[in-house]
């Protein structure tokens, strides 16, 4: 069986789930909203397979010559938000097009891994060696450190510090991948640390907040840290075998809020257990196991920094927002990759699969 | 190399994930279950009161004061049966009522739901002393608007009521939720923002029982900010005084700051109505033909007939079409084109000190036509009309002063000499409110300075008013100014001035009336005027919507200043 095919198998089982925990979620809330959420991820989840095949069909290579493009129409997207947000007084994170919100954001997230593995897979014209590995502080560090802050900015400004965390560190684990010279990463490192404490003063008052509830989730006793104390509820209460499928109790009674979106894993392990979200855990796993395949196996760096920067992008997503629904770390707005219901995430997560499993298929052509 | 340390470190979270899920749910899972059968996390809301909303003096125009809410848990929905039944008794209200207003108020299984509102602290106790077997109830105390001097300024105030649709998609991104409550117009609604207080509250943990163990967490509420504003309560009452009974809007302004002192509407209504929702009074008021809720000094347009002459006097000379020696003939009417215009008197000859003080519409008539309609529009913005004077009150309006273009763009007619006559007698399509009228009355109080009214002076014990403030000259004559005065104080003190009534007060005032005829009934009257004439401390509007005469304004008027008097404020 093809990597490909695996991959693709491994998404549909884990968007399935995901459909099901949405139902389950919604199914005894009243209200039209709830019954059409169901039907709208089934939406979402067909067009992502769309979008799927679309990647997956050209030369990625394509995407090499058009990748300054498409971040600079990224930025855009994002400035517009940014602006929009300052015209409507307010948090915004979405882009209303004719009939759905398109959140930015998400794609910034795959524009970033676009951007840098370009940049950093660039050769000299008489070495075939990296370039990456001479650079200076200016260009290994500094230069791309900019290009990267420009949407960062944008998107924590939304205000969505988790996806400006994300976004972050892929910046990190990029430069780490591109033989970047290692002490440079832990100046880098060392000047983030020094960072921390100034930047502080810049987040809003409820991202200062959700990071406090983080540290004790019983000072804010109506807020975040009641969803981590139910999340951990209905996640715990589950058990071995969890109660079956649409007899959540916690997440069924509005006891859990978010339960469709960036708590859908707490709904999920509520009705099928350990047993259920081992499997789940173990699926996303595997995604990323056949993605860092992928990477071993590409001679082209391109390739190779595109594929590891999308299977690591799911691989900190999913981490974190299973770790957030367990109560180990913050509240910081994720989605679950796939699960998660949301247009924007479900199709740029089908998009990242989709040039993933492209250089699988090309990988022997450079 | 540095693949193979990430793939590694990507093992290790993955298995740690795994393992923390199995500490959750197989070694803590008992433990979770058990809190996940028992529901026994309560959490218990704490409201913190609104800001009061203080008058210049620090005098509390709007407070709070405690209330004590029955609240039930859903959680004990087993149990509600026979509470409500023991409820009922004790309260005197209905199971029924009582199950109505459960389900009406139920949002969240954890949310505590209140089903009797404000009730008096002697049941308060007893329902807390029979609490063994009430189960689930829960006596909340809170805070509730208060209102020490009834409907008073009710229009500047505003009232308070649970949040609509429409404010909750624009306010949701601040922190607000369904059935917040919220201001609805005045300072209530403009300074919401600060007054709100927030919320906190105590998630407790309870046992099987349903009774207390341990509290989990706590979140103190926070009160409001108090405003003040710059209205004087004394003044508030006098103009009220006057107005009562009546139809209209009175204004007081402080010509030199633009503080407003006093602001009343007529008629007004009781904000307290809102507290203990007589659903029935409201929806009456509301559909009242007389708009209690309508604040007329804002948002009420009205054309403003004679008292417009000023501007038309000041654009007169200003632009030298006519000076001190001009003199009309007023037989009574004026032909323009085809059309006669009258005069509400036959004048005789009259100059401009005796045309203001007798109100001569043929000398305006003569006045706008010699400097033209374009030239009258020009004048009447720079006085601030046609456009909101940016007070801190919400739904203030415009108002309107026509132009020949506008005609032409809008109506696709003509400017005729004829719209141009009623024009300059502030009738035709002309409108304005109370308040910009007074404004434009104050430049003739402060000699020539267009001030910005405002009415916050402090918020939360900080002042404020000097980012309200705006005063700024304007580039006319001084003699322009004082001739025009000059006009305003005979209108008082001759004998034949329309507002003569206001003669023998004992304070100089000076003032014009206005008598704007409308196509709906009586003419509005009109009264505009400041005291005294040598140091002006307080420039007044009246307005009596269908008062038929201005004499009947300039009445209202007298009677506020010798109630001013009567206080030693004048």
């Amino acid at each position: 069986m093809s990597t490909t095919f695996k991959i693709l198998i491994a998404a549909i089982l884990i968007a399935v789930i995901g459909i099901m925990s949405i139902y389950s979620s919604a199914s005894r809330k009243e209200g039209e909203l709830w019954e059409t959420l169901c039907q709208r991820q089934m939406i979402w989840v067909a067009l992502g397979l769309l979008a799927f095949w679309f990647f997956f069909k050209f030369n990625y290579r394509w995407l090499w010559d058009w990748t300054y493009f498409i971040y600079g129409v990224v930025v855009f997207l994002l400035s517009l938000v940014f602006i929009l947000g300052i015209v409507r007084l307010g948090a915004q994170r979405w882009l209303n097009l004719v009939w759905f919100n398109f959140q930015p954001s998400e794609i910034a997230k795959l524009i970033t891994i676009m951007f840098l593995a370009k940049y950093f897979s660039m050769k000299s014209v008489d070495d075939v060696a990296l370039k990456a590995s001479k650079f200076g502080l200016w260009r290994a560090l500094i230069l791309p450190f900019i290009f990267v802050a420009i949407p960062v900015f944008l998107i924590i400004e939304q205000p969505d510090l988790g996806s400006g965390a994300i976004v972050f560190m892929i910046f990190f684990i990029m430069l780490y991948l591109s033989n970047v010279k290692l002490r440079f990463i832990i100046i880098f490192l060392a000047l983030l640390g020094l960072a921390i404490p100034v930047g502080w003063n810049f987040l809003r008052d409820y991202q200062k907040d959700r990071i406090m509830v983080f540290l004790n989730p019983n000072i804010d006793p109506l807020g975040a840290g009641y969803t981590v104390i139910q999340s951990k509820i209905a996640i715990g209460s589950g058990g071995f075998f969890g109660k079956g499928w649409l007899s959540g109790t916690q997440s069924q009674l509005k006891f859990l809020p978010e339960s469709h979106t960036d708590f859908i894993f707490a709904t999920f392990s509520e009705e099928w257990g350990f047993l259920g979200a081992v499997i789940l855990i173990g699926l996303y796993f595997f995604i990323i196991q056949q993605g860092i395949r992928i990477a071993e196996r590409t001679s082209d760096h391109y390739g190779k920094l595109l594929a590891l920067g999308i299977t690591l992008m799911l691989g900190m997503q999913t981490c974190v927002n299973i770790s957030m629904n367990m109560g180990l770390a913050p509240v910081v707005g994720l989605p679950l990759p796939l699960m998660s219901y949301g247009g924007s995430s479900v199709i740029v997560t089908f998009i990242a699969l989709g040039i993933l499993a492209n250089v699988s298929k090309t990988r022997a052509v450079f | 190399m540095r693949i193979k340390l990430l793939h590694f470190f990507v093992i290790v979270l993955f298995v740690s994930l795994a393992v923390s899920l199995a500490n959750l749910t197989i070694f803590q899972g008992e433990k979770f279950r058990d809190l996940s059968n028992k529901n026994c996390i309560r959490l218990i809301p704490q409201e913190g009161a609104r800001g009061k909303i203080l008058d210049t003096n620090g005098e509390m125009i709007v407070g709070s004061s405690i209330s004590y809410d029955v609240v039930v848990l859903p959680q004990e929905r087993e149990a509600l049966e026979k509470t409500f039944s023991g409820l009922s008794v004790l309260l005197g209200v209905s199971t029924e009522e009582l199950w109505q207003k459960f389900r009406r108020g139920y949002s969240e299984p954890s949310v505590p739901v209140s089903v009797v509102k404000n009730i008096s602290l002697e049941k308060a106790v007893s329902i807390e002393e029979r609490k063994l077997d009430l189960d689930g109830v829960v006596i909340q105390s809170g805070a509730v608007r208060f209102y020490p001097y009834g409907a008073l300024a009710s229009h500047i105030l505003g009232y308070l009521s649970q949040i609509d649709r429409w404010r909750l998609t624009k306010l949701a991104d601040y922190g607000y939720k369904t059935k917040d409550i919220v201001g609805m117009g005045g300072i209530e609604e403009k300074y919401d923002y600060y007054l709100r207080q927030e919320g906190g509250g105590l998630s407790v943990e309870v046992d099987h029982q349903g009774r207390f163990s341990r509290v989990l967490g706590f979140r103190p509420a926070q009160s409001g900010k108090d405003v003040q504003l710059t209205l004087d309560l004394r003044i508030q009452k006098i103009t009220e005084i006057a107005l009562e009974g009546k139809t209209g809007a009175v204004v007081m302004m402080d010509p030199e700051s633009g503080e407003i002192l006093a602001m009343s509407s007529a008629p007004n209504f009781a904000p307290s109505l809102f507290v203990n929702k007589a659903n029935k009074s409201v929806s009456n008021l509301f559909a009242d033909p007389a708009s209690p809720f309508l604040n007329r000094a804002i948002t009420g347009l009205y054309p403003p007939g004679s008292v417009f002459k000023p501007v038309v006097a000041v654009a007169g000379l200003e632009t030298n079409k006519i000076n001190m020696v001009t003199t009309y003939n007023c037989p009574g009417f004026l032909a323009v084109g085809r059309r006669e215009f009258k005069c509400w008197d036959t004048h005789q000859n009259q100059n401009l000190l005796q045309a203001i003080a007798h109100s001569c519409d043929v000398f305006f008539y003569k006045t706008g036509l010699a400097v033209g309609a374009q030239g009258i529009h020009d004048y009447a913005l720079r006085f601030g009309l046609s456009r909101p004077t940016a007070i801190e009150l919400p739904y203030e309006e415009s108002g309107f002063i026509p132009n020949p273009i506008w005609k032409k763009i809008y109506k696709f007619q003509k400017w005729y000499d004829g719209d141009t006559a009623n024009f300059s007698i502030g009738q035709g399509e002309v409108l304005t409110t109370p308040l910009q009228i007074c404004r434009m009355m104050a430049v003739f109080a402060n000699r020539g300075k267009l001030v910005t009214p405002y009415l916050i002076k402090a918020i939360d014990g900080v002042d404020v008013s000097a980012n309200h403030r705006r005063i700024s000259p304007m580039a006319f004559k001084n003699s322009t100014i004082n001739n025009i005065n000059k006009g305003l104080r005979g209108a008082v003190s001759e004998e034949k001035g329309t507002a003569n009534v206001l003669a023998n007060l004992g304070v100089s005032v000076a003032g014009k009336t206005g008598t704007a005829q409308n196509p709906r009934g009586l003419s509005h009257g009109w009264f505009v005027g400041y005291a005294p004439y040598e140091k002006p401390r307080y420039v007044i509007c009246v307005l009596l919507e269908h008062g038929a005469h201005g004499y009947s304004a300039a009445v209202v008027a007298k009677r506020i200043f010798e109630l001013l008097m009567q206080q030693g404020l004048i």
